[in-house]
């Protein structure tokens, strides 16, 4: 149906701000893309500036080919739901969601249907005549949603639409949007400062730092080869152990990795559930605390500097605080100066 | 202060209640002295009336006479008609201020603001003078045309429009807050959702700010309808002798006519438009909450 493609974009605000730093993607016809980002990082600006809500202060934007850089948002094909308060409250839901087709002067009887239709592919068939205060968070946020899905859009932009409802229906939403999404193919740009949201969800993720990409993949991939250190500790639990390569091996505060790379400085990173763990007296670490999760446990580990490390066992009822152990990472990534300079997956 | 909350909390309330009860008494009795009682005795007073013989009986002749009077008549109309283009002129003044004030980006909206609110804080007589000077006959206006070789304007001193503009004028600030306060309920989101569905900024306007801020329309055409139904310096300085509005009218008639009776069924009909127009205000706003509570 749709590419989005947006060039070299760059937005400074008023004042100064960069908040988005020069800044190509493509999101190909029917794609799912995640924005990731700790907050500030420029998300938001960049889908306001897909939506028509900015405008760039570089760059460009198309949608198929269009340059639709320097439309108003009513003009172009994209909708977007918004984090909260954007629905109308004086008008019911039907309304809500019938106004943009009645701006396009649709006869009421097919706006009736459209709506109707609508309204039951986000489960809330029958709920027309409701005021918006009479619905529940996640309820009006269906009816965003449906409002922004009944203009058939080009371009559908979601700004952490779910970041006030509770973790429970935060899940349960996440799943029915994607299956929206993959059913009706819409192409989609997605934000969110949850990592949870963007693996569970996304085709491809960005991950956004300062307004720039910080790395742009699928979610696996972004997962086991994060490109920075900022990637390897914003996507997933990682433990990021800074220290020394020496003669060949990484050092600190007893722990000593073989690698095969220069001396210096190094960043080394291990996932908890690569990093396995040896009983031994005393051992390169201490047991701090065990967190049994029921399927696995978390192990919080204490170098002797005092730095803490996770690891995650399958039988952490074998281990016991204050028990002294030896760590060895399954895999693991090492990175000088911002920069990946060794990586190592065997398993 | 502490102690008048804890009266109220409901559940330590029940043996300080008289206290509270007193606190409340006080402007409660105040209003029945001063507001409640003139309204009664005022009504009272104009159809309970002696004949002249020490009989004291039912007289509704100044009432009679007001209604079939047409110079009364006409004071009543120009009262209603000053107050509806006032009312009317405020809206469409207020409102793009107001829409720029809440809107507008950029360092021009603070003065802005501030010439907007100016007039709140410039006595009548002041702006009666000002009026005066500048548009009166050998004021400013006068003055450059004259110099510029052009002919006379009429000048809307001493014209029905002379109220017309001072009261505005005097006006406008409270209208501006009032409907600026109605704005800050309109949120960003909502605005830019309705851009998103392919609304223009008049459809916006339209359909999403106005419905939103209709309450604040009503109350701030009320307060001014209110105020210049009643106004008496700015009618009295820049309008016509004749006719002339309720305010001067009933000071007239009281002052230099000497007839009370006349002045105070004046008065009393003053009071029932106005009363009229509070029964439609709370009505709207009752309306207007069911329909959004
Ligand atoms: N309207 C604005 N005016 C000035 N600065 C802004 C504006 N909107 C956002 N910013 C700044 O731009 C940066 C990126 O903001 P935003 O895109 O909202 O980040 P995110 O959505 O990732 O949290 C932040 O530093 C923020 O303060
Ligand atoms: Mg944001």
């Amino acid at each position: 149906m749709a590419v989005l493609k947006i060039e070299n974009v760059s937005k400074i605000f008023q004042g100064g701000t960069t908040a988005v730093d020069d800044l190509s993607l493509e999101v190909s016809d029917g794609e799912l893309v995640c924005l990731l980002g700790p907050s500030g990082s420029g998300k938001s600006t960049l889908l306001r500036m897909v939506g028509g809500f900015e405008r760039p202060t570089q760059g460009k934007i198309f949608i198929d080919e269009a340059d639709i850089t320097d439309q108003w948002p009513e003009r172009r094909p994209t909708a977007m739901v918004f984090q909260s308060h954007a629905l109308w409250s004086h008008m019911n839901v039907f309304k809500n969601v019938a106004f943009g087709l009645r701006l396009r002067g649709l006869p009421a009887a097919e706006i009736r249907q459209n709506v109707e239709g609508v309204l039951e592919m986000v489960g809330l068939a029958g709920y027309g005549k409701r005021m918006i205060h009479q619905l529940s968070g996640g309820q009006q946020q269906r009816v965003a949603l449906a409002r922004s899905l009944v203009l058939e859009p080009k371009i559908l932009l979601l700004d952490e639409p779910f970041a006030s409802l509770d973790q429970h229906l935060r899940e349960r939403l996440r799943e029915e949007v994607r299956d929206i999404q993959q059913r009706l193919k819409i192409t989609t740009l997605f934000v969110t400062h949850g990592q949870d949201e963007a693996l569970s969800m996304a085709d491809r993720i960005v991950v956004m730092r300062d307004g720039r990409t910080e790395q742009i993949g699928r979610p696996d991939a972004v997962y086991r080869k994060p490109l920075t250190p900022f990637v390897a500790g914003f996507i997933g639990t990682m433990n990021l152990v800074e220290g020394q390569v020496m003669r060949g091996a990484f050092t600190r505060a007893g722990i000593r990795v073989p690698l095969p790379v220069a001396d210096g400085p190094a960043t080394l990173a291990v996932r908890p559930e690569a990093l396995d763990l040896i009983a031994a007296e005393p051992g390169q670490a201490q047991v701090h605390r065990i967190t049994d999760f029921g399927t696995h446990g978390i192990v919080d580990l204490e170098l002797s500097d005092g730095t803490r490390l996770k690891s995650m066992a399958t039988q952490p009822n074998a281990l016991r605080p204050g028990q002294g152990v030896d760590l060895v990472p399954r895999a693991l990534t090492v990175y000088r100066e911002s920069r990946e300079i060794y990586r190592d997956v065997h398993d | 202060m502490a102690q008048a909350g804890s009266i109220v909390s409901p559940d330590e309330g029940n043996e300080k209640q008289p206290l509270g009860l007193l606190l409340v008494a006080i402007p409660v009795l105040l209003i029945v002295w001063l507001v409640i009682w003139p309204i009664i005795s005022a009504v009272i007073d104009t159809l309970w009336r002696s004949d002249g013989h020490g009989h004291v009986g039912f007289d509704a002749s100044s009432y009679v006479f007001f209604f079939t009077d047409t110079y009364s008549l006409n004071n009543l109309a120009l009262t209603l008609w000053t107050t509806g283009i006032c009312a009317a002129l405020l809206l469409i003044c207020c409102l793009p201020i107001a829409l720029y004030l809440r809107f507008g980006r950029g360092r021009i909206t603070g003065y802005v603001q501030t010439l907007a609110i100016l007039p709140l804080f410039v006595p009548s007589i002041i702006l009666a003078y000002a009026f005066i000077r500048v548009l009166g006959p050998n004021g400013f206006y006068d003055i450059v045309l004259h110099g510029l070789g052009l002919p006379k304007l009429r000048t809307p001193y001493l014209t029905p429009w002379g109220p017309v503009i001072g009261l505005v004028w005097d006006n406008i600030p409270l209208t501006v807050l009032i409907l600026l306060s109605g704005l800050g309920s309109v949120k960003d989101q909502a605005v830019e959702a309705a851009r998103d569905v392919g609304a223009n900024r008049l459809q916006v306007l339209r359909h999403i700010i106005m419905p939103t801020i209709s309450n604040s329309i009503l109350v701030a055409l009320s307060f001014a309808v209110l105020g210049i139904f009643s106004a008496f310096t700015l009618p009295y300085l820049l309008g016509p002798a004749s006719p002339e509005m309720m305010g001067p009218f009933m000071q007239r008639t009281f002052d230099d006519v000497n007839d009370p009776v006349a002045a105070v069924t004046q008065a009393v009909i003053s009071f029932a438009f106005c009363i009229l127009f509070g029964l439609f205000y709370v009505r709207s706003v009752a309306r207007n909450q069911g329909r959004q509570p």
